[in-house]
């Protein structure tokens, strides 16, 4: 089995000779592409979503871009995966494998009755090192129309005007080039990279009452010009996650990183450095554990300064992926600038708390809400202690129901149920399921908190 | 008419106001029109606190004669939306000047169905009258940002009419036939029919002798946000008509150091039994709390669960919400004194810093990406403990302007930016 790609490789490089015929190069790269479709079933709606994305290898393993899935979303409320081949009305199921939290990607497994259609990109890398293509270089990719058109696929083509860091190495072209999650080639059909997130582009919009022209921002989310190269995506095509959530997750806890522009550098003495302002560092993380404060500048990890990027912000997401890199039980070590001192600070990471999606969570019909565990980024939310993880979250209100007219709404923290304090999701669940059940109970009543205030709110059951 | 509406006709002024306003993060002059209600010959003029506050500059009132005079403010107390403006009596004697002056009823005896008059400046109409009934001689209404991103309505009821009240008429009385001031016009519904609200002249005359006294209104805060225990009783295991339900305890506030929960039922005020069963309650007894000394000790009888417990708490000075404001010039800036009560409203961690309120396009301080809503908390690395600090480095800057570090929260994100000239 795993001697197939090495042998594919081998096939197209000889056909990757006859430069020139884009059809026949076409015919088989069109197999790394596919639509994947997913249902988000929540308590009250099925919501359909249609996704692009890259074969990576044999096995049917799909990749899809961050922003394809709402990561506030629990994996268990996602149903129904389902890949389509371009051109083909018949999707095939998939399995949802998780995110990989270092590059963003969501990881679907298409069944094996569909395997046979697909092609890995990996066979169309080439011999040796990744290219990387050159500014002016002409390159292609896949598009795919929509469901109602069969996912029919076509081509894109366009010069690579732009290479940039931010932070993954990123190619801007002409004009789009792929669809967002689809993979790019040059002429000779060698794998180039994956279409991002589209760029928005400003246009300034006439009407009779607004002459001077009202500036709008215009995203096209079918196609994208930008794609990040093969650079960024073949050597990580094996981080395939072990569980929906991509656990191990490496923790740091400082939060709310700030990137330092070039005036405050310059005003701080640290011409030609970059770095990132700490805004809180997270009780009980190992970034406190490790002595890092509230407001160090980070000025470099493991001994190497960060590099400056364009635009400044960058730097934010490029010390986040650092860290995403790594595992639960590596050390961390940051240079940092407090006041006007420079110290280093070793972190060793740590497996990252419980996250919102993976709370515990249950669904009461009377009442009209849906209950979720309480979470350690619920109690940093709100500006509390984590000692006190306690009380639930209403994840969901049932608009009309009693809980929705007494006032309860999204994000409130139930803090006491009819007078008692709530301890734990699981007694504060089974609480609940009795009052939900109780066909003669006329009423509940919580003590919820939401912003700096509390409120009492009766619920209304009969 | 009688003759007390005559002379209620002759004691009713449009006032204009030129106010100063820093929220473009430059000095803008703001020009406003209401009325008011001249109660006394040596030129007392009561108004709407939204009408003529401390940010005034200039203030004219044009009488009945249609003369302008010039006034100033004596006071004003935006908790129940008054203020008290004196002419400039030294004026009006130079320019031999007269006006009348209108007397106060008795809000308390209002009924429902009886007819009203307001009378003021609708859309700068001068002395326009209209007329209606009481629609209800006790609404409940509280505002948090009512009065100019100021606090309102929780120490008072509100009287409703469906006399006809529009912009302008703010501040302008309403009256009985016989011409006496019931109340003050203060606001209505727009975009709804005859939906009018005023003050009640109980409220006006005690908040009127109060400014006349002192200035200003000084009231004590204990920390709690009541709620009406209507329907509740049953749960809380209370008789009806006993108690106000402790709805949210103010972190820091002395409710919250006396041990007060939320949750908690409050029986009685020094020996004196609460009730707070419906809405319309709740003002009298907040104001109840906030016409104590400031300093206080109140005793606090309340039930907790099944057990009744006493506690005794010290109150302290009633604060607002809206800090002192000023605006830098040469940086394009208008920012504001964190108040302990926004401090507490947005969860920040201290009232250290100054909030920015507007900052003036191409000043330094756009250019360096400062907006409206972040808080300053260090200027070149040491704390912004006042506006004082802010107004020092201002004036180093103005004088020999060199780059400046600001460190800034926006929600809780802390950046640092440089000002430079």
């Amino acid at each position: 089995m795993k001697k197939l790609p090495l042998i594919l490789a081998a096939l197209v490089g000889t056909a990757g000779a006859r430069a020139s015929d884009l059809p026949s190069l076409w015919a088989e790269r069109v197999k790394c592409a596919v639509a994947v479709e997913y249902v988000t079933q929540t308590e009250l709606e099925r919501r359909p979503t249609i996704a692009y994305g890259t074969v990576i290898d044999s096995e049917g393993t799909i990749i899809l871009p961050s922003a394809a899935i709402d990561l506030r979303v629990s994996p268990s409320q996602m149903k129904d995966f389902k890949v389509y081949t371009p051109g083909d009305p018949e999707g095939a199921p998939a399995e949802y494998l998780g995110r990989d939290a270092f590059t963003g990607w969501h990881f679907v497994r298409a069944s094996a009755s569909v395997r046979g259609r697909l092609l890995p990109v990996t066979a169309f890398c080439g011999s040796g090192a990744l290219r990387e293509a050159g500014l002016a270089e002409e390159v292609w990719g896949i598009g795919i129309r929509n469901k109602d058109e069969d996912f029919m696929p076509y081509i894109l083509k366009s010069h690579v005007a732009l290479l940039q860091s931010l932070p993954q190495r990123t190619a801007i072209a002409q004009q789009e080039v792929s669809g967002p999650g689809l993979p790019v080639f040059d002429q000779e059909g060698r794998f180039m990279g994956i279409g991002s997130s589209s760029f928005g582009q400003t246009f300034l919009e006439f009407t009779g009452t607004e002459r001077g022209g009202t500036p709008i921002m215009l995203v096209n989310v079918e196609e994208s010009s930008a794609f990040v190269t093969a650079g960024e995506v073949i050597p990580y095509v094996g981080r395939v996650p072990k569980n929906p959530f991509g656990r191990p997750l490496a923790w740091l806890g400082a939060y709310g990183l700030e990137p330092m522009d070039r005036e405050v550098a310059a005003f701080l003495k640290l011409e030609s450095q970059s770095g990132a302002v700490v805004s809180e560092v997270l009780e009980g993380s190992p970034a406190e554990k490790a002595g890092l404060k509230a407001h160090d500048i980070i000025l470099g990890v493991d001994g190497t300064p960060l590099p400056r990027f364009r635009p400044d912000r960058v730097v934010v997401d490029y010390v986040e992926r650092l860290i995403a890199a790594r595992t639960p039980g590596q050390t961390l070590t940051l240079s940092v600038l407090r006041g006007s001192d420079r110290m280093e600070v070793k972190a060793l990471l740590e497996e990252e708390p419980r996250l919102v999606r993976e709370a515990d969570r249950m669904y009461f019909e009377k009442i009209g809400f849906t209950a979720r565990e309480f979470v350690y980024g619920d109690a940093i939310a709100r500006h509390s202690r984590i000692g006190d993880l306690k009380g639930i979250v209403a994840h969901l209100v049932k608009p009309n129901s009693p809980a929705d007219i007494a006032g309860l709404r999204p994000d409130d923290w139930i803090k006491e149920i009819d007078g008692t304090e709530i301890k734990g999701f699981a007694s504060a669940a089974a609480r609940l399921s009795e009052i939900d059940k109780d066909l003669l109970r006329t009423e509940t009543v919580f003590l919820v908190s939401r912003g700096s205030d509390t409120a009492v709110l009766r619920i209304k059951l009969r | 008419m009688s003759g007390g509406f005559d002379r209620l006709l002759d004691s009713v002024v449009r006032i204009d106001v030129r106010e100063l306003n820093f929220e473009d993060g430059a000095r803008r002059i703001d020009a406003g029109i209401g009325s008011g209600v001249i109660l006394s010959q040596d030129g007392l003029i009561l108004t709407n606190a939204h009408v003529a506050g401390p940010k005034a500059v200039e203030i004219n009132v044009t009488l009945a004669s249609l003369e302008r005079v010039s006034a100033r403010l004596v006071g004003w107390d935006h908790w129940t939306d008054l203020a008290l403006l004196r002419v400039n009596m030294d004026e009006a004697k130079r320019r031999g000047l007269s006006f009348k002056h209108a007397e106060f009823g008795d809000s308390d005896k209002l009924y429902v169905g009886e007819t009203v008059f307001a009378v003021g400046t609708p859309h700068g109409l001068t002395r326009t009258v209209t007329r209606g009934i009481i629609s209800n001689n006790n609404r409940y209404f509280e505002d948090t940002e009512g009065v100019d991103g100021y606090e309102t309505g929780n120490f008072n009821t509100w009287l409703q009419t469906d006399a006809a009240i529009n912009p302008g008429n703010s501040g302008g009385p309403l009256v009985t036939e016989d011409g006496r001031i019931v109340g003050i016009t203060s606001r209505a519904y727009l975009g709804a029919n005859n939906l009018g609200f005023a003050i009640p002249s109980a409220t006006a005359k005690r908040i009127v002798a109060g400014l006349v006294r002192d200035g200003s209104i000084t009231r004590s805060y204990i920390g709690v946000i009541p709620k009406a225990l209507q329907d509740l009783e049953g749960f809380y295991d209370v008789a009806t008509n006993t108690g106000v339900l402790v709805d949210s305890v103010e972190s820091g506030s002395p409710a919250a150091a006396a041990g007060l929960q939320a949750g908690d039922i409050i029986l009685g005020v020094d020996g004196k039994k609460v009730d707070g069963r419906f809405p319309e309650q709740l003002p009298p007894i907040q104001n109840m709390i906030a016409s104590q000394p400031v300093g206080s000790q109140l005793a606090i009888a309340y039930k907790r669960g099944s057990r009744e417990a006493a506690a005794t708490l010290v109150t302290t000075k009633l604060e607002s919400r809206i800090g002192e404001e000023w605006v830098s010039d040469t940086w394009g800036m208008g920012v504001q004194r964190i108040s302990r009560a926004y401090a507490r409203e947005n969860q920040l961690q201290d009232d250290e810093g100054v909030l920015v309120i507007g900052v003036q396009r191409g000043f330094p301080a756009e250019v360096a990406g400062l907006a409206r809503g972040d808080v300053i908390t260090k200027i070149n690395q040491s704390p912004v403990v006042s506006m004082d600090v802010v107004k020092a480095v201002d004036a180093a800057y103005t004088a020999k302007p060199a780059p400046t570090l600001f460190e800034v929260q926006r929600e809780r994100r802390v950046s640092l930016v440089v000002l430079k000239p």
